[in-house]
């Protein structure tokens, strides 16, 4: 119950202020006509983790690259502390980390090498190899593992790794596409650990999972996407005591029957 | 920013295993042809030397001019040592005559076959076979790797300018790749005057502009993996275009061009031009022998036999005179047929074999080691001058080696002979173009090897503007 109270206090006192994360009525459309994402709006404030559920195909990759103006938006506007992305892409991107579901780094680097990179190419150019060593145990990379080279590392220590990439860039929007996949029931935990303390840090996360329950444990606000469209959106308070794999399912099911047509997909011809 | 990624460029070729083997390989190879080119040249100049000494030798002893059986050589080039060029397949020994048409014989590749069939590992070898594959090799995969390993995500997942990023994948590996290979090439180069071959300034210059040629050409090949690296979203897809693009840029297209220029522009042979001075020449001599025996049928009254030789002599001398004129006439004109047959055929060839980069380089370091397709014309104009001087001293000698030469025998007494002094004979040197000329004549390849590098150079760019980061 105490839980619950801190989390309703947090989210209303996030949610006073602008939203940092912004997706206004975001459409994406292929030249080949297939709709990757359809009118989807929401809002991620400073604080606050937003978990978007759904299927391969759903859109929730699309939504991501379209933050990241890796792609542009046919119609409605991804916005970054009120920035829109696809019109000033490079200072939006100043406001924003990634994590994504496959991240294998410079593999002849060493861990403090990859990190040192990203960490300049993210505009930080002040930290020390210490402040390397410190995120690094921060995710759980052990110190023995810090100087080796990524050719040797496990899929989920290069994760681990990104993490860190993401975590020293300190920007105040994350973005996070299927950060848990390549990490085991250990890491994954110690991974909510984190993004409980970035948000603590006042950032806001926009997470794609396919990890119900972890998304249940950690998000303020989840939404489940279905072909395109964000076909649910609600609090992590509202869903307490919900069942939600159940309403996943039914949700996913649901709209399913309504809209048999039009089937999008996520490797989609490049953007201009 | 920049200089962010052009470092992150050079630790990352530079620290692989692929490089320093890669790279060792190069390097072993560079300071191997060099080795080799130095022991060649020494072979050759051995040669040269030895041919020079033995053609004296041969003439010692004589008494009379008209004797001599005297020849002339190409002296090998120092450069030719690196950039062999058409200098192994012409002739280099010329049977020096006061008339007629001189021909070049005695190829190195007629004394040693074998060097024909697998020719030579030279510095032009090491850099249109090796070193263009080892430019495919590092950037063939250089953005559509970054785009399998996800750090082309991430790193635009940071306000990083495309042109900037491309622009230090560009120059980066450009440095990282040719900076190291300079080493053993200086080396080598270093190596060249302690291995005996004279190196003068004019050589220096040479051997630079060899290896600025040699970097233009492994530009290309860079710029142009990098191109097609852009244009393709997986590395094995690009590995396997840019290994048909070399196919057809190194060993398809220089080839084809000589086919397709030989198809399209008919040249006689040699022995079809033989042939027809052979013929002419049969029916001049028939109607000589018809002119002299209506000669000695009208001065059979002459019972001066001393008048009657000289006026032989000299009826003969006209004759033969006549006989060359006519000679002349028919080889220049013939000569000159094939000659600009010759000279359309090869035009078109090099203007076909240019759209290939290897061919441009080719030739331009050919041009710079003066073993160029010029070399032949500038040797046979070097023994034709030669020819001149050599004329005016046997006439001088009253030894001309052609023709009728009747000598009076009567009963006087006879002197002792004395040896002829072979120092009085003219000296044959033959002088390659200096420096300017070999670059001036190398410029319009070097001027295509730099136009290949900004095409290749803006499609890299151009295409990785709109390029997929995801």
């Amino acid at each position: 119950m105490e839980e619950s109270n801190r989390m309703e206090e947090r989210t209303s006192a996030a949610r006073q202020q602008a939203p940092l994360l912004e997706a206004d009525g975001l459409t994406k459309e292929y030249e080949d006509g297939t709709l990757a994402l359809n009118k989807v709006s929401f809002t991620v404030h400073r604080g606050e983790i937003f978990a978007m559920l759904g299927g391969n195909g759903a859109g929730k990759t699309t939504a991501i690259n379209l933050f990241l103006n890796f792609i542009e938006p046919t119609e409605g506007e991804a916005r970054v502390d009120g920035i829109v992305t696809h019109k000033e892409p490079l200072k939006a991107k100043e406001r924003l980390a990634f994590v994504s579901e496959n991240v294998m780094l410079y593999p002849n680097f060493t861990a403090i090498q990859n990190l040192d990179f990203f960490a300049k190419l993210g505009g930080k150019k002040d930290y020390s190899k210490d402040d390397y060593r410190d995120v690094l145990l921060r995710v759980g990379l052990e110190e023995v593992a810090h100087s080796r080279r990524l050719k040797s590392y496990s899929k989920g220590m290069r994760q681990k790794c990104g993490i860190a990439i993401a975590i020293l860039k300190d920007a105040p929007a994350i973005l996070l596409d299927e950060p848990t996949s390549g990490l085991d029931p250990k890491a994954g935990r110690e991974f909510i650990g984190l993004l409980e303390d970035l948000r603590s840090e006042q950032k806001a996360i926009l997470m794609s999972t396919h990890d119900i329950f972890r998304a249940k444990d950690v998000a303020d606000t989840i939404g489940i996407m279905n072909m395109g469209e964000l076909v649910m959106q609600r609090s992590a308070e509202d869903l307490r005591g919900e069942d939600l794999e159940k309403l996943y399912v039914q949700y996913m099911a649901g709209h399913m029957e309504n809209t048999p047509e039009s089937v999008p997909h996520e490797e989609e011809p490049a953007m201009s | 920013m920049f200089k962010l990624l052009l470092d992150k460029e050079l630790r990352e070729i530079v620290g692989t295993t692929k490089f320093a083997v890669t790279f060792g390989v190069c390097a072993v190879l560079i300071l191997l042809a060099f080795y080799v080119g130095a022991r060649n040249y020494d072979i050759s100049r051995q040669d040269y030397e030895g041919a020079v000494v033995e053609n004296l030798r041969q003439m010692e002893g004589l008494t009379d001019w008209g004797e001599i059986d005297h020849r002339i050589f190409l002296p090998p080039q120092p450069l030719a040592a690196l950039v062999s060029g058409i200098s192994n397949d012409i002739g280099r020994t010329v049977n020096m005559e006061s008339r007629g048409e001189l021909r070049a014989e005695d190829s190195r590749f007629n004394e040693d076959p074998i060097f024909a069939v697998f020719r030579f590992l030279d510095l032009e070898f090491i850099f249109t076979i090796v070193l263009s594959l080892f430019a495919i090799l590092f950037g063939y995969d250089a953005i559509n790797g970054e785009k399998e390993r996800g750090t082309l995500a991430l790193s635009f997942a940071n306000s990083v300018p495309r042109d900037q990023y491309v622009l230090g994948k560009l120059v980066g590996s450009f440095l990282a790749l040719v900076v190291p290979l300079m080493i053993p090439i200086l080396i080598g180069g270093l190596m060249l005057p302690l291995l005996g071959v004279p190196m003068d300034t004019n050589s220096w210059a040479r051997l630079a502009m060899v290896i600025v040629a040699g970097v233009l050409y492994f530009g290309v090949f860079l710029t142009l993996s990098v191109f097609i690296s852009a244009m393709t979203q997986r590395s094995s897809s690009s590995f396997l275009m840019l290994l048909v693009v070399w196919i057809f840029i190194v060993l398809i297209i220089p080839r084809a061009s000589v086919l397709i220029s030989g198809q399209a522009v008919d040249v006689p042979s040699i022995d079809q031009i033989d042939y027809d001075k052979s013929k002419y020449s049969r029916q001049l001599f028939s109607e000589r022998m018809n002119e002299m025996q209506h000669w000695i049928q009208e001065n059979r009254d002459n019972d001066d036999h001393g008048q009657f030789m000289s006026a032989m002599q000299e009826f003969l001398g006209r004759q033969q005179d006549d006989f060359d004129a006519k000679m002349r006439v028919l080889t220049e004109k013939l000569n000159e047929q094939r000659d600009n047959k010759a000279g359309r055929q090869q035009n078109l060839a090099l203007a076909l074999a240019r759209v290939s980069p290897t061919a441009s380089f080719s030739l331009a370091a050919a041009d710079l080691a003066s073993t160029s397709l010029a070399l032949r014309s500038s040797y046979m104009e070097a023994a034709n001058s030669y020819q001149v001087a050599f004329a005016q001293f046997m006439q001088s000698k009253n030894a001309d080696t052609q023709g009728y030469r009747f000598r009076k025998h009567g009963n006087d007494e006879v002197e002792e002979p004395e040896e002829i002094d072979l120092r009085e004979l003219p000296e044959f040197t033959y002088r390659p173009p200096d420096a300017s000329e070999a670059i001036g004549a190398s410029l319009p390849d070097l001027g295509l090897l730099l136009l290949f590098n900004i095409v290749f150079f803006a499609g890299a760019f151009v295409a990785f503007l709109k390029y997929d980061v995801r």
